[in-house]
């Protein structure tokens, strides 16, 4: 079981939610890409991982076929654009069988009616 | 995705391709020399200030294979060099005008693209 | 307040589960392209997580046929309806 925080969580300038996995679509590249450019400008960005979007927590990724790019590299990136507020949904973490400890970056898990408060919260959001 | 060669840079008698921008075509052409040249190319002298920077980032990409924006760029020096190296201003008194556009283009990297 | 567009199918079951966590109290739901499939009587399951604030657009749901075919329990709106949305909602958010 996956410890869930008590603590509210702290709301950045843009929430940008990623659902959709690693590899198979530009979705998650997208999300990343807009998380970036956004830091970039200094704006505080927090990312909440939802769905099948939890996989491009996953430990272990590799490149894809033909070499193509993988996205942990960009998610190894974040902590130099200052991006260090990574929430996860606790319920679609359950739901994969994982744990914090199968994720490659420290996350927050949130119950369901904190993913609510997160959107509620957040002046701006984003959504891959 | 192939990079348009826009014009050729010969280095100790060898061709190095560059794109529109002076981007080289092949990453795999990078050398010292070959910095050393883009360099002279634009005007511009490597001092030992200027290396310990392309070295940085050099060791970025490797890391995260994506050239830094100015934000990731500050850091990644900051936490290489100390404080004292680790500011914009540093950086721009090293490469004028864009500091991650030139260091990445004197580095051998692709051209950052979290950066306007 | 936020409303949420939604453009998928209800077999897009993941897309329901992530909006459905992050719908709040206040929040309305806008059915559009596919997802006017959900509005159907008998895939009215699917949105029972919106406690009734869901409507549908109209020229999509009449695009697909669909007219005869609405729950009662969504609205119906036009364009007209959809700009009325936007305007008293404070924040818009896609999900796809």
């Amino acid at each position: 079981m996956t410890d869930v925080s008590i603590s509210r969580p702290v709301p950045q300038d843009l929430l940008v939610v990623l659902r959709h996995p690693p590899h198979g679509t530009h979705w998650l590249r997208e999300g990343l890409d807009v998380a970036l450019v956004a830091a970039a400008f200094g704006q505080r960005v927090g990312l909440l991982f939802q769905g099948d979007g939890i996989y491009a927590l996953l430990k272990g990724q590799q490149a894809g076929a033909l070499g193509q790019k993988g996205t942990h590299s960009q998610l190894a990136m974040l902590e130099m654009y200052d991006i260090e507020t990574l929430w996860v949904s606790a319920r679609g973490l359950n739901e994969r069988g994982l744990s914090t400890d199968d994720l490659m970056l420290p996350v927050v898990p949130l119950e369901a009616s904190a993913v609510t408060e997160l959107l509620q919260r957040h002046p701006h959001t984003l959504i891959f | 995705m192939a990079t348009m060669t826009a014009r050729t840079l010969m280095v100790d008698g060898h061709p190095v391709a560059l794109d529109p921008e002076g981007y080289l075509v092949s990453l795999d052409d990078w050398s010292e020399r070959v910095a050393e040249a883009l360099a002279a190319d634009e005007g511009r002298e490597l001092t030992p200030d200027h290396w310990e920077v392309i070295w940085v980032l050099r060791d970025f990409y490797r890391r995260f294979e994506t050239a830094p924006a100015m934000r990731p760029l500050v850091k990644a020096v900051k936490q290489a060099l100390g404080e004292e190296k680790g500011n914009s201003i540093h950086l721009m008194r090293l490469f004028p005008d864009s500091p991650a556009k030139v260091g990445a283009r004197l580095a051998g990297l692709p051209k950052p693209t979290n950066c306007l | 307040m936020m409303l949420h567009l939604l453009n998928r199918s209800p077999r897009s079951t993941a897309t329901y589960q992530d909006l459905s966590e992050a719908f709040g109290s206040g929040d309305h739901l806008l059915l559009i392209e596919d997802a006017c499939y959900a509005a159907q009587v008998s895939a009215s399951a699917v949105l029972e997580p919106f406690g009734g604030r869901v409507s549908v657009l109209q020229e999509d749901l009449v695009s697909r046929g669909l007219a005869a075919r609405i729950d009662p329990s969504v609205g119906v709106i036009d364009m007209n309806g959809f700009l009325a949305l936007t305007e008293t909602h404070e924040r818009c958010v896609s999900w796809f």
